[in-house]
């Protein structure tokens, strides 16, 4: 059984485990941890609610899906009550007024929230260094940076410090910082699971998603958080996956498989992740995959595309911090002032620069220049998969192009932090289902297949793991 | 319109690392025919006749009471917003 999740199940039944002394353990693990990955502790919350569960597994009444299970979540989701900063300083007293619909579906399943989680402020970054709580530490080397946004998520993950967190995913967010801490992390179909509750960063790239160290608790917990929401009107009804698939199934050997040439021919690529990469695809021709190999977009203009498009709509998007209804406020002069003084005080480099930049391609002669060529370039990407999806199964790439940095050279050098992102923020323009498998090579591998494909992803995953 | 105005934020200037990110944009479709098309994509977005209807939600009691106590400013229970200069 590949299920920690059901493991916990069945130490609950038997009695060998109870959950206050579960939730307990992993209490006092995050608060002796030096990773740093967590922003606000939900101590009392979790324990309280670890109580009701024992009371429930003691009446032998039916666990539901998620009882007693403990779990983390990324600063963006409101959950109520809680402090909700986005990991920003402008927000860092910020209740949250009511809570995210997955929150509440992970809740009502039973599961237990024991840590708001360390992440790049809003989602802009990838090393999750941009973060008012300081840097989150990588999971397997302190000296490293854990990827971002969603660092401090992978970071609880890997360490086993929650079962699952649930991350965030806008051009990698999720996907990147599972790889470089050896972790799986599913990027849904945009649309799948809703984003009520979950702070926007780029709207039309956004996408709720779990970090897990088991791929069966990836498709537990996406059959939980899936579904059509009146709250957020890009969602869509979808079937469960069901357990089955994880099945030896002899037909897996027939999909044929798709790779982008231009990715692993990439100048940016390490040298040991191409190799890792090349054997991997070599193996899956042994058990008698098709291969083919695919052209795609230069891995400089899919990120710039990305970013330009992601930067228009954070700029929009945040342009309610402004101190008048909630968040901290630098008063001024006038209405005029007061904004200005409280966003240029309150909000980080990073989040400044990708705010101006987006207003910039917003505005009149940079809007055809730049802005409509992004958008013209996403169709065309999103073209280019609908062909490739015609002739192959499934694509595979690497994660990243490089294994994770030391903590503060991105900073130095943000080209090479947006880069970091090359062979993940396609997929997001495209809205396609994403997975990272810590299979093949040192950061991974990224499994994508055409929308709604998760189950087809999910089955391949557990392939891959068998074959490698 | 100056990018300090348009983002209210100090000293808004355009940056050297996100102008390379431009410059890739405008070198790989270097005319402007991109401009005039057709570029929205029914992938990402809610057709009309898919839209629900508008509906008022009542806050619960919590959410009122959360949404008061994360207000900047108060005084003698009163919400204070900035002072309103009309600029003519």
């Amino acid at each position: 059984m590949d299920s920690e999740i059901l493991k916990i199940h069945e130490a609950y039944r038997k009695g060998s485990l109870n959950c206050s002394g579960l939730i307990a353990s992993r209490i006092g693990e995050l608060e002796k941890s030096n990773h740093n990955s967590v922003n606000y502790m939900l101590s009392d919350l979790a324990m309280e609610m670890a109580a009701e569960a024992d009371d429930r597994i003691k009446s032998g009444k039916e666990l539901r899906p998620l009882e007693g299970i403990p779990f983390g979540i990324k600063d963006v989701y409101m959950l109520q009550g809680t402090s909700s900063s986005g990991s920003s300083g402008i927000l860092k007293n910020y209740k949250a007024p009511y809570t995210a619909t997955a929150i509440v579906k992970l809740l009502d399943a039973g599961a237990i929230p024991v840590a708001r989680e360390n992440c790049d402020c809003f989602g802009h970054g990838s090393s999750n260094e941009n973060s008012y709580f300081g840097p989150a530490r990588n999971a397997l080397d302190k000296n490293l940076v854990p990827g971002g946004s969603s660092g401090g998520s992978a970071v609880n993950v890997a360490r086993g410090f929650t079962t699952f967190s649930i991350g965030g995913d806008t051009g990698g967010s999720i996907r990147q910082p599972s790889g470089y801490n050896k972790v799986y992390g599913l990027k849904p179909t945009y649309g799948r699971i809703s984003r009520f509750g979950l702070m926007a960063y780029a709207s039309s790239t956004d996408c709720v998603g779990p970090i897990s160290r088991s791929l069966e608790d990836i498709r537990l917990l996406i059959n939980i958080m899936s579904g059509k929401d009146s709250r957020d009107q890009t969602t869509f009804k979808s079937d469960a996956i069901p357990d089955e698939i994880f099945r030896n199934d002899p037909d897996l050997k027939k999909i044929r498989i798709g790779y982008y040439r231009n990715f692993i021919e990439s100048d940016n690529l390490d040298e040991n992740i191409r190799n890792d990469f090349i054997r991997l695809i070599g193996i899956l021709k042994e058990q008698g995959n098709a291969v083919e190999e695919l052209e795609f977009y230069d891995d400089t203009i899919l990120v710039s595309a990305y970013y330009v498009l992601a930067m228009a709509e954070t700029a929009s998007n945040l342009a309610r911090l402004d101190g008048s209804v909630y968040g901290e406020r630098v008063a001024g002069e006038s209405i005029r002032d007061q904004y200005a003084l409280t966003r240029s005080e309150n909000l980080t480099e990073e989040t400044r620069k990708r705010i101006v930049g987006g207003n910039q391609v917003l505005a009149h002669g940079y809007a055809e220049d730049i802005y409509q060529k992004a958008r013209y370039l996403r169709k065309m990407i999103t073209d280019s998969f609908n062909r490739d999806f015609r002739n192959v199964g499934i694509i595979l790439s690497p994660v990243t192009p490089n294994t994770p940095p030391l903590l503060g050279s991105s900073l130095k050098n943000p080209m090479v932090m947006y880069l970091s992102d090359a062979y993940t923020v396609g997929f997001s323009l495209g809205g396609l289902p994403a997975l990272t498998a810590p299979l093949g090579t040192d950061t991974g591998v990224q499994i994508t297949a055409e929308k709604n494909g998760e189950e087809r992803i999910l089955k391949f995953a557990k392939y891959l793991k068998e074959i490698l | 319109m100056p990018l300090e105005l348009l983002s209210n934020i100090r000293g808004a200037g355009p940056s050297p690392d996100v102008g390379k990110l431009f410059d890739i944009i405008k070198d790989a479709l270097p005319g402007n025919d991109s401009a005039d098309q057709e570029v929205i994509s029914g992938d990402i977005c809610v057709h009309l006749e898919s839209l629900r209807d508008d509906e008022v939600i009542e806050s619960s009691s919590v959410e009122k009471e959360i949404i008061k106590e994360n207000f900047p400013e108060r005084k003698n229970d009163y919400l204070v917003v900035s002072r309103v200069i009309e600029e003519v």
